[in-house]
């Protein structure tokens, strides 16, 4: 077993059952760091809890309710405004968080009282919206507050509202992954087969397991729609409430992120017999393939590679202008859970850069089975990293770029390595063909800024050159390039700054029309 | 009255402007040197505060976990202080504070972390770090107590408690600064230099601002030593700038030492600056020198150009910290602007009998609402419901989309100001501060005149 044992590390040895470097004819069964223990207390590991894993990631990107939180107010506060899941109703749940606000008084006498009055008042604020997702913290959930009774109280009176109820207090799990498989559940069992939706296509899915970061999902179900898919809902991106409810009716669940959405597909099949087909939004060939897949489980392949076409030849020639320039260049894959097998391939097979490590915080082994078998020889693998592990890394392994998140990113920076944001994305949306290309952009920028060039000269010490007044990325990528590569009449990307605006200003005319099968057709 | 301080009408927060205890320890703990906090409760107590924190100075720092699971939240999670402390300890051999920081779960279930030490300190401490300078503290922030301006007061209170000895007098005053950023340690202690007087800064974060070194070695970390808090208790004097942020400590030292203490005022704008020039003066009997009546007439020549001009009689909204309201608020009043609505986001029941507010009501001739224990729906829903109308908005990054979606202008200023680039780096305190702050507000009005096509060609002369 090719453990990798850290420095820093060899005082808790237990942590050498959690890294790997996966070896030369090494695969799975011969490589695979634990996964999803509870964390060592004091190691300064970059998981999150199990409340935020329920409602930052999953609970709040769906967009037309007000989401509260049952406790005091730093849970609220502190999981507020740190994400980019944008939504098409003027970001309502990016914008506006509620707190019940628990006090001391509260942890003594209860709070049920203080959330019923909370609900009401915050119903009131926003006359608009009636739909609320009410989250448990770890105050709440130690005094024992009955919020689902609360929760059926108030829908008693106010029969126009629909409340959820989330129980999944920050300490319910090793990580914040332990709150995304209770939200699943809990949405599943409370609230799923509660509306019956409005089906207008022969062809429906769920799109699960996408939070529409920078625009993703609206990236995504332009294509759905383009192939005459109806995405009956989203879980959870731009996802609305109502339509939630209605997942049972789909044909098929379409699974992007399986880490933290797999559960509430795999119950969907066992319940209401859908299928779940697993997707991939990264990567021209690999989102190629996803649109391929959904054209013919539908049989209307037809209509997916029209889009492939067309999109491959307006954006391959900008991807190859970067892959052509990111050749060998080495990154430290550290996302948060599935991103590290969602991205690990694709990178080095369609811009050439070539994965030196792979981390993830609250990832499962299943996670770490598929990003290990993508990853290439050499790859340092690392289960719930902490700090000096990660610097350690850095220093051995010297990358070109790094892949995380904005904190661990200020460590990078420090250390001289440039950074993107995993999570949020640099200059995102990065799932579809141009926002493929648009990620190309972002580490080739991140990797030739001419700033990250002058960060490294000491002017005590080094001789540099002072022949030049500035220096362009193109001059520092194309010094060693290819003739051929060298002349290129592209310049990289030439999207916009927002695509997702234009997206949105597509009205039903814009896509096209096909005629629904008879319903004896569809019978067959 | 003119000027009405009430509570917020509604029982629960939409949009809270402050977060919880705990992030208040978390922050001082980062100004001490070769320390680590190990916060007792559920990760994301720390995992956010740790990415509040790195968004606002653009640095990252340590912070650790007791990583409370479900096991520990039914049987008690004492067991997990001492293994997180063992493996800090461990693994960094510089440290040598750790303040244990109790969270909202670990209060709840009544772990004992008070007992905990003394147990790790008869035990783990003795026996396997035996050559070992190891200090461990407790501080209780449960957050459903205050909020994390009473979470900083509280935990400079419980450092200086923890290290502050009476030896002979060290000649220097103790200068608590508050919940401040690393360009206001370097204002301040410019003010300091000019007065050459000798002072403890604490809690100093003042590097913070650091550099990319060419070999990539650079740490940031805080300034504030074991020493220097021993220190504090054979001080001349302590000044607390901020009466919320550290005046705790001040009283501790007053109290238990006898170390007279001056609280505030807050050093924001010429006034209060001048103010806290003259009290440095008598305390320590420094002269305040003739560098200092130029750095001042710098500013005034700078505030002149804006305030009767451009500045009188704009309508401000300000919120967040209460010591940092209270001084914008007088320095706008200075500047001839008129603050409409003061938010303080928590319930702290001294607010309302700061003399500072006193004052404010005799003498504000326009009506102005001071609410306490106040979020954004208190700003929002007075500008969208009830024709609250503004010129400008002072203060943090959270309350950015009411900026944003009313079309008014604001300036970003106190924790956190993640959404503008470098604010960490220039003081609102001192002379400097006043002068940075006057300009931004102004300029602030200029492109938003030029945004909205009102009275844009004003500016084609000045």
């Amino acid at each position: 077993m090719p453990h990798h044992e850290f420095d820093c590390s060899k005082v808790i040895p237990e942590r050498k059952q959690h890294a790997v470097v996966k070896g030369e004819g090494e695969d799975l069964t011969s490589c695979l760091p634990k996964g999803y223990l509870n964390t060592i207390p004091g190691s300064i590991s970059e998981r999150g809890c199990a409340y935020c894993g329920a409602k930052h990631v999953i609970g709040t990107p769906m967009k037309d309710v007000i989401h509260i939180s049952h406790g005091p107010v730093g849970c609220t506060y502190d999981t507020w405004q740190t994400k980019r899941y944008i939504s098409d109703n003027n970001n309502f749940q990016l914008k506006y968080t509620f707190a019940t606000d628990v006090k001391e008084k509260h942890i003594v006498f209860g709070a049920e009282s203080l959330l019923k009055q909370n609900i009401h008042e915050a119903f009131d604020a926003f006359p608009e919206i009636k739909r609320m997702t009410i989250y448990q913290t770890c105050a709440t959930a130690l005094i024992g507050d009955d919020i689902n009774a609360v929760a059926d109280e108030v829908m008693a009176e106010r029969p126009d509202v629909d409340i959820f109820v989330c129980n999944s207090p920050g300490f319910a799990g090793p990580s914040q992954s332990g709150g995304h498989h209770k939200i699943n559940i809990a949405w599943l069992n409370q609230k799923v087969g509660t509306v019956e939706p409005e089906i207008t296509s022969d062809y429906v899915i769920n799109y699960v397991g996408e939070y529409n970061i920078q625009g993703d999902q609206e990236v995504m179900q332009d294509y759905f729609k383009r192939m005459g898919i109806q995405v009956l809902s989203t879980f959870t991106g731009n996802g609305s409430y109502d339509e939630l409810r209605g997942m049972h009716r789909a044909h098929l669940n379409v699974l992007e992120c399986a880490r933290s959405a797999e559960y509430i597909c795999d119950e969907l099949r066992a319940r209401y017999g859908i299928p779940r087909l697993d997707i991939d939004g990264f990567g021209f060939k690999a989102l190629g393939d996803s649109l391929r897949k959904i054209g013919l489980f539908f049989g209307i392949e037809d209509r997916a590679e029209a889009i492939i076409a067309a999109e491959t030849a307006r954006w391959k020639p900008e991807l190859d202008f970067y892959a052509a320039r990111l050749q060998g260049k080495r990154v430290c894959l550290w996302p948060g859970g599935s991103k590290l097998w969602h991205w690990a391939n694709a990178i080095q097979e369609e811009m050439g850069v070539k994965v030196v490590s792979v981390y993830t915080k609250f990832g499962h082994q299943g996670d770490m089975e598929k990003g290990i078998a993508r990853a290439g020889v050499g790859t340092l693998a690392i289960d719930d990293p902490n700090e000096l592990e990660g610097q350690e890394a850095l220093l051995r392994l010297k990358p070109d770029v790094i892949f995380t998140g904005k904190r661990p990113g200020e460590v990078a920076k420090k250390m001289r390595v440039p950074y993107l944001n995993a999570h949020a994305y640099h200059n995102g949306p990065y799932k579809g063909f141009e926002g493929w290309v648009r990620f190309a952009r972002d580490i080739y920028n991140a990797v030739y800024s001419p700033m990250h060039q002058l960060s490294g000269i000491d002017i005590s010490k080094d001789d540099y050159a002072t022949d030049k007044g500035f220096v362009t990325r193109r001059m520092l990528s194309d010094a060693t390039l290819p003739e051929a590569d060298r002349a290129s009449p592209l310049t990289g990307y030439t999207g916009k700054f927002d695509p997702i605006a234009a997206l949105r200003a597509k009205t039903e005319a814009d896509y096209p029309e096909f005629a629904r099968k008879t319903s004896t057709q569809a019978a067959e | 009255m003119n000027c009405e301080v009430k509570v917020k009408d509604r029982i629960g927060t939409i949009n809270p402007i402050f977060t919880c205890q705990p992030a208040g320890a978390q922050y001082v703990s980062i100004g001490v040197k070769d320390c680590i906090g190990l916060v007792h409760g559920g990760q994301g107590c720390v995992m956010f505060v740790r990415l509040l924190i790195s968004q606002h100075l653009k640095e990252s720092f340590e912070i650790a976990s007791s990583s409370l699971h479900e096991d520990g939240a039914v049987f008690g999670a004492c067991g997990r202080v001492e293994e997180g402390v063992d493996v800090l300890l461990a693994r960094y051999p510089h440290l040598k504070v750790i303040p244990i920081i109790s969270t909202c779960s670990t209060e709840v279930i009544g772990d004992d972390i008070d007992g905990v030490i003394t147990k790790l300190e008869e035990g783990l401490l003795a026996e396997k770090y035996p050559d070992r300078e190891v200090h461990l503290l407790p501080i209780h922030t449960p957050s459903f107590v205050g909020s994390m301006v009473s979470g900083y007061d509280v935990a400079v209170r419980d450092f200086v408690k923890k290290f502050a000895r009476k030896g002979p007098s060290n000649g220097k005053i103790n200068f608590i600064t508050g919940w401040v950023n690393p360009g206001d340690v370097t204002e301040l202690k410019s003010l300091l230099a000019e007065m050459q007087i000798d002072a403890t800064v604490l809690f100093e974060i003042e590097s913070f601002d650091s550099p990319i070194m060419p070999d990539g070695s650079e740490v940031s970390h805080g300034n504030t030593t074991i020493e220097d808090l021993v220190s504090t208790g054979s001080a001349t004097h302590t000044f607390a700038l901020n009466r919320y942020e550290g005046g705790k400590a001040a009283q501790f030292l007053e109290k238990k030492f006898k170390i007279p203490s001056i609280v505030g005022p807050t050093p924001i704008g010429i006034r209060n600056t001048d103010a806290l020039l003259k009290k440095l003066s008598e305390a320590t009997g420094k002269p305040i020198p003739a560098s200092l009546v130029r750095k001042r007439g710098v500013a005034l020549d700078a505030i002149t150009d804006l305030a009767h001009m451009f500045l009188a009689d704009k309508k401000v909204a300000i919120y967040g910290n209460a010591d940092l309201v209270i001084g914008l608020a007088e320095f706008c009043l200075d500047l001839e602007m008129k603050p409409q609505l003061l938010l303080l986001g928590d319930d702290n029941s001294a607010y309302v009998n700061d003399p500072r507010i006193k004052a404010l009501q005799e003498h504000v001739d326009y009506p102005m609402e001071i609410v306490t224990n106040a979020d954004f729906w208190d700003l929002e829903d007075r500008i969208k419901n009830k024709g609250l109308e503004l010129d400008l908005i002072l203060g943090h990054s959270k309350g950015r989309f009411v900026s944003i979606d009313y079309d008014i202008p604001m300036v970003r200023v106190g924790f956190p100001t993640y959404d503008r680039a470098g604010l960490y780096r220039y003081p609102v305190v001192g002379y400097g501060g006043a002068t940075w702050l006057a300009e931004q507000m102004a300029n602030a009005l200029f492109t938003d005149m030029e945004h909205k096509k009102r009275k844009e060609w004003l500016l084609n002369v000045w």
